[in-house]
């Protein structure tokens, strides 16, 4: 534990003074309130959340796998990731450190989202519910792609067009029957009718997402098996 | 303190160690001198399991926790301070960060504690890798060329450094291609060329045997003398 928060503060401290990381956190829900006030509000025929939910989902999907994708190269490429195992530190215990503050974060920002989209009890509760599930997904598979990269560069490279997929497939899923089949087993395609359609049954989405949350974890426990922390 | 045994490790198709077998003792700084090329940062690495052998053995006396560690890459956090470097390993092994304050002034770096790392000079980033391989009081210190491209003065200061952890019961493994630095520190060196060890003992005992003492030690002379090649 004492590990885990080490990390966490580590993380904090560079996050806070690394602006290419922050903004990725803070870009959607900016971009979604500026959408909001400008364009949902003043029109009637448009909901007022209808950027709230588009810019949330695409940011779940998004922004933990390539903060944490960046972040796991860099201390690769700077090697203070060596520095780290020869400490003792366990890769789990990284993980969940460097994770645990992206999620962390991520909370926070979810919260913006669900304040910006002025939703109220339930419907707020499952939104946050829903982002947070996506991120942790979004962080795993951000980890995977981190560890198997040499540096910063090639997971930069690897995750553009994973990010590319997973955030912008639910938007043009609305438009065509077969992308909307082929999406569906996404994690970021269902977050995305999740927070579009709070009537919906959460079981069925919540076991989509939560299968896809298993299936990159057991990606990230084979990718570091076979690519270590180490050199 | 450190055991190493027929050790060889191939890269490929070249073999940068064939054989190699050396022992330190408890509470002395040991030598590894080499010019570049021979193996030396090899050696570190086999030894603090950072890299896996082809065969042979090895052994350290103490646990992985005990061990410090300075490398030629530095590792730091580029944006974090001086202070905050030293502070996530001071959580990590659970010390006050009182004592990051203490290793800092050791190194000499009290003017830097809040200086970010990305501004700051080589050497600096040197004595703070420096500060940190000692922060958790090791018993046992791997130092894989630490004055290298250093002023005097600055080289001076950390050889002070040096001898002290010494003197408070550390081991210490360094590598150099600086014979003066082996010979002011060092209770025992090996020459390592071409990945096996030619010599290795006192340094004033290797140069009595090969003649070379003159009016100082000089191991250059032994180096050359053996191998044909010069150290630096
Ligand atoms: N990861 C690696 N892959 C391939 N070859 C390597 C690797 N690491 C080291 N080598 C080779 O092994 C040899 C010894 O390298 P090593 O870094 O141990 O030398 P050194 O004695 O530390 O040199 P220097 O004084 O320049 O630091 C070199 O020829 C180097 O090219
Ligand atoms: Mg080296």
């Amino acid at each position: 534990m004492r590990t885990i928060k080490a990390i966490f503060i580590k993380q904090a401290c560079d996050t806070l003074k690394n602006w290419m990381v922050l903004i990725q956190f803070i870009l959607f829900p900016i971009m979604a309130l500026i959408m909001t006030v400008l364009i949902a509000k003043p029109a009637d025929d448009i909901p007022n959340s209808m950027f709230v939910t588009m810019f949330a989902a695409m940011y779940a999907g998004m922004t933990p796998l390539v903060t944490v994708a960046s972040v796991i190269a860099e201390d690769k490429e700077h090697k203070s990731l060596r520095f780290l195992v020869i400490a003792g530190v366990k890769p789990q215990e990284y993980l969940l450190g460097i994770s645990g503050f992206v999620l962390t974060v991520g909370l926070i920002v979810a919260v913006l989202f669900g304040l910006i989209g002025g939703f109220g009890g339930v419907e707020f509760v499952k939104f946050v519910l829903v982002l947070t599930l996506g991120s942790v997904a979004s962080a795993i598979l951000g980890a995977t792609i981190g560890v198997i990269s040499k540096n910063q560069q090639v997971a930069t490279a690897t995750v553009t067009p994973v990010f590319m997929i997973l955030a912008f497939s639910p938007m043009f899923a609305e438009f065509n029957e077969t992308i909307s089949k082929m999406t569906s087993f996404l994690y970021t395609r269902q977050v995305s009718m999740l927070v579009n359609d709070f009537d919906m049954s959460l079981t069925e989405p919540v076991l989509i997402v939560l299968a896809n949350i298993a299936v990159v974890f057991v990606l990230f426990v084979v990718a570091y098996r076979k690519k270590g922390l180490r050199i | 303190m450190i055991k190493m045994t027929n050790i060889v490790k191939r890269f490929g198709a070249q073999t940068v160690l064939s054989e190699v077998s050396f022992e330190t003792k408890y509470k002395e700084i040991f030598g590894l001198l080499g010019p570049s090329g021979a193996g030396k940062t090899t050696i570190i690495n086999i030894l603090t399991n950072q890299l896996s052998q082809d065969s042979g053995t090895h052994a350290i006396g103490v646990t992985p926790f005990e061990t410090g560690l300075m490398l030629d890459e530095d590792g730091l956090y580029p944006r974090l301070s001086c202070i905050e470097n030293l502070n996530v390993f001071a959580d990590i092994y659970g010390m006050p960060h009182k004592k990051s304050l203490e290793v800092l002034k050791s190194v000499g770096l009290e003017d830097a504690v809040k200086k970010a790392v990305n501004t700051l000079s080589r050497g600096m980033r040197q004595r703070l890798a420096l500060a940190r391989a000692i922060l958790h009081e090791p018993k046992l210190l791997f130092l894989d060329e630490p004055t290298s491209g250093l002023d005097p003065g600055t080289a001076r200061g950390i050889h002070r450094l040096i001898l002290s952890l010494r003197d408070k019961g550390a081991t210490i493994f360094l590598t150099t291609h600086n014979m003066d630095e082996a010979v002011k520190l060092c209770d025992r060196v090996a020459l390592l060329h071409k990945g096996k060890i030619v010599e290795h003992g006192g340094p004033a005992d290797i140069c009595m045997r090969h003649n070379a003492m003159k009016t100082v030690p000089d191991l250059e002379a032994v180096f050359i003398n053996m191998t044909g090649t010069a150290l630096q």
